[in-house]
């Protein structure tokens, strides 16, 4: 059953919009903590996560370029130690405890030469141990490699040596030669971390809307506020659209603070090791608002239009989570089935917006389509959205029930 | 005034208004009376253009004006204030009302005004300027009713006011009442408390199982239901047959 629609229930009236929003954003404002932590949060993103990234690229560079290995007892292996020194390997003691330490993940794979190696290796029955937990994948799994490579090194040069003092050529023993070329630079590495900035500043747009647009909606149904409110012969559109340009400036204030916490740590903060990663140009971040701008709001239309159907703030919260779910997690899927960029993508929410970024970040070429349907997918959804709800602010089912 | 006529109205399967008629006349207050569930609130809601009339719904008309047609013309005319009172907590007491002026377009001046006059009525002035967030019932029910009233209806629709609230909060409900009354505006007031509606009501609309049992003035009730006590009045009165009331309703309606 709808309430009586005649007369200008649906014309726009643009004082409505106004005192509606002007409202809206006063009152919201007023809720400092929500604010507060919104504001912060997303002005802290930019900072985070460019420092995250910076500290993660450094530790790949460092592990690329160390030469040390940990020995215990290399004194008692002097042949080793030559090849290692000749290797252009440190060679460093091991922590006392560092079996435990191994196993907790917290020292590098450890060889451990015992006392009787020289006698041994005289008579060719010479061993080592290697100490590694191979369940762990940060400290010692790239040490375990460099050991075992050392010493099948040590191993191919004496046996070499060894058939040559019998008259046989060293080359016998390889019959395939392996020469390494590592194309992937660390920064080419970290670069697939390109995908966070994105994601991140996406999904903090998307949950900053979400207590203001619940608020509005299920809120003022919570509160009994709604039914007063719509005894008010206004236009219930205009009313609605007031609503939504609140979220709309929560959502845009969000993305240009988050925008804003990029540019301050780029500029203000030595992170000499994104510099090769990333670096944004004024018409990157431009790139960025130009997408970023019109998709919070639309998202938060989206977001107000399923609040409108819990009958108290906790409610919509629930129902609202699931939207969040599936948004955040669309380009995680697409990450996972590897998908690659294609213009199908820009009608997806979401998808379309991602790929554009990333590409922003990599400065890949872009086209207008790249901007103009993501847009027009934003305006469709808020479209939709504002028609709904305000369809749905006149049924009576939304009204009356209260919980 | 206001005029219902033949009002009907159903929800699924429960009929919660069935067939009510009655007139509420301009410069007096009509109680509407009726225990809960009796159709009272819907009753009210479709006065305030809240509820849809549907087709063969009957029709309601305020001031002249039919409310299926003309509910915005209604609306600035009439104040309705039902159970759904809810301020928003982050804004000041005169904030909240203040935005049911401007969203109605009225000139701030005007607007102060008018504010300024309910507040000396009601003793609100310690209250007007703090944040409505831990208001008393009875403080919430003064902002509540000025911010229905702040356009200056001629029709003031009050469901349950007094629902809640301590002695001195609705003593001061019911000279407000009493003063738009000399105002010349038309009244309704619904109640379930019989007492409060004899002390206030100039004329009585007993409603039951979404029905009209009986109407009249305090006095018309007692003799109608022959007991010598309004408590006693007002059971006897609502469980009069609702189809024998509807029937000598309709006949008083014709006359």
């Amino acid at each position: 059953m709808k309430m009586p629609t005649k007369s200008r229930m649906n014309a726009l009236n643009f004082k409505t919009i106004f005192t509606v929003l002007k409202k809206e954003l006063r009152d919201h404002l007023r809720d400092r903590r929500t604010a507060l932590m919104i504001f912060v949060s997303s002005i802290a993103v930019g900072p985070l996560v460019l420092i995250g990234m910076s500290y993660f690229i450094s530790s790949i560079e460092e592990k690329a370029e160390k030469r040390e290995v940990f020995v215990q007892n290399i004194a008692h292996a002097p042949q080793l130690a030559n090849f290692m020194a000749r290797q252009d390997f440190t060679v460093k003691e091991p922590k006392p405890d560092f079996r435990e330490l191994i196993g907790q993940g917290k020292h590098d794979a450890v060889l451990v030469i015992p006392n009787d190696f020289t006698e041994k290796f005289v008579t060719g029955k010479a061993d080592v141990e290697l100490v590694y937990d191979d369940t762990r994948q940060d400290a010692s799994a790239q040490s375990i490699g460099i050991l075992r490579r050392v010493v099948q090194g040590f191993n191919r040069e004496v046996s070499g040596q060894r058939l040559v003092a019998r008259g046989i050529s060293g080359k016998i023993l390889t019959a395939v030669e392996i020469q390494e070329t590592n194309m992937g630079t660390p920064a080419q590495r970290a670069a697939m971390l390109l995908f966070i900035i994105p994601w991140l500043t996406l999904i903090v747009g998307i949950t900053g809307c979400m207590a203001v647009a619940i608020d509005m909606t299920a809120g003022e149904r919570e509160r009994g506020s709604l039914e007063p409110l719509l005894m008010n012969p206004i236009s219930r559109v205009s009313m609605i659209i007031g609503k939504w340009l609140a979220v709309a400036c929560y959502g845009m204030g969000i993305v240009l603070l988050l925008l804003a916490g990029f540019w301050a740590t780029l500029t203000f903060y030595p992170l000499p090791k994104i510099a090769s990663v990333v670096t944004l140009s004024s018409a990157q971040y431009l790139g960025f608002a130009v997408m970023l701008l019109p998709f919070t709001p639309a998202i938060g239309s989206l977001q107000m239009l399923i609040a409108t159907y819990g009958r108290s703030f906790k409610e919509a919260q629930t129902y609202v989570s699931y939207l969040y779910t599936v948004v955040s997690f669309i380009p995680v899927i697409a990450m996972f089935a590897q998908l690659k960029d294609a213009t199908w993508q820009l009608f997806v929410p979401m998808l379309g917006q991602m790929m554009v970024l990333t590409r922003i970040l990599r400065g890949e070429h872009l086209e207008a389509m790249h901007f103009l349907i993501p847009l027009g997918i934003c305006l469709a959804i808020a479209l939709f959205s504002v028609t709904m709800l305000t369809r749905l602010m006149g049924q009576e089912k939304i009204i009356f029930a209260r919980s | 005034m206001i005029e219902v006529r033949d009002l009907k109205k159903s929800f699924g399967n429960v009929t919660a208004v069935n067939g009510v008629t009655f007139n509420a006349k301009s410069g007096a207050i009509t109680g509407l009376l009726g225990p809960n569930g009796a159709g009272k609130t819907t009753t009210i809601r479709m006065i305030g253009t809240l509820v849809g009339i549907g087709a063969g719904g009957g029709s309601v008309s305020v001031n002249g004006l039919d409310v299926a047609t003309n509910a915005d013309a209604v609306r600035q005319t009439s104040g309705l204030l039902t159970d759904a009172r809810g301020l928003y907590i982050r804004m000041t007491a005169h904030e909240n009302i203040r935005y049911y002026a401007d969203l109605r377009g009225i000139d701030p001046a005007k607007s102060e005004a008018t504010i300024a006059r309910y507040v000396g009525w009601l003793d609100m002035k310690d209250i007007l300027d703090r944040r409505t967030d831990g208001f008393s019932q009875g403080e919430k029910m003064k902002v509540a009713i000025v911010r229905a009233l702040v356009h200056e209806p001629s029709h003031v629709i009050l469901d349950e006011p007094t629902n809640g609230l301590d002695v001195m909060t609705t003593r001061a409900l019911r000279e407000l009442v009493k003063r738009l009354r000399v105002e010349g505006r038309t009244v309704m007031f619904s109640s379930h408390i019989m007492q409060e509606v004899a002390a206030l009501c100039d004329e009585i609309i007993i409603i039951s199982k979404g029905r009209v049992t009986a109407q009249g003035t305090t006095n018309e009730l007692l003799s109608m239901s022959g007991k010598d006590n309004l408590e006693d009045a007002f059971v006897a009165l609502a469980e009069i047959d609702a189809e024998h009331a509807h029937q000598t309703q309709r006949e008083a309606a014709l006359k």
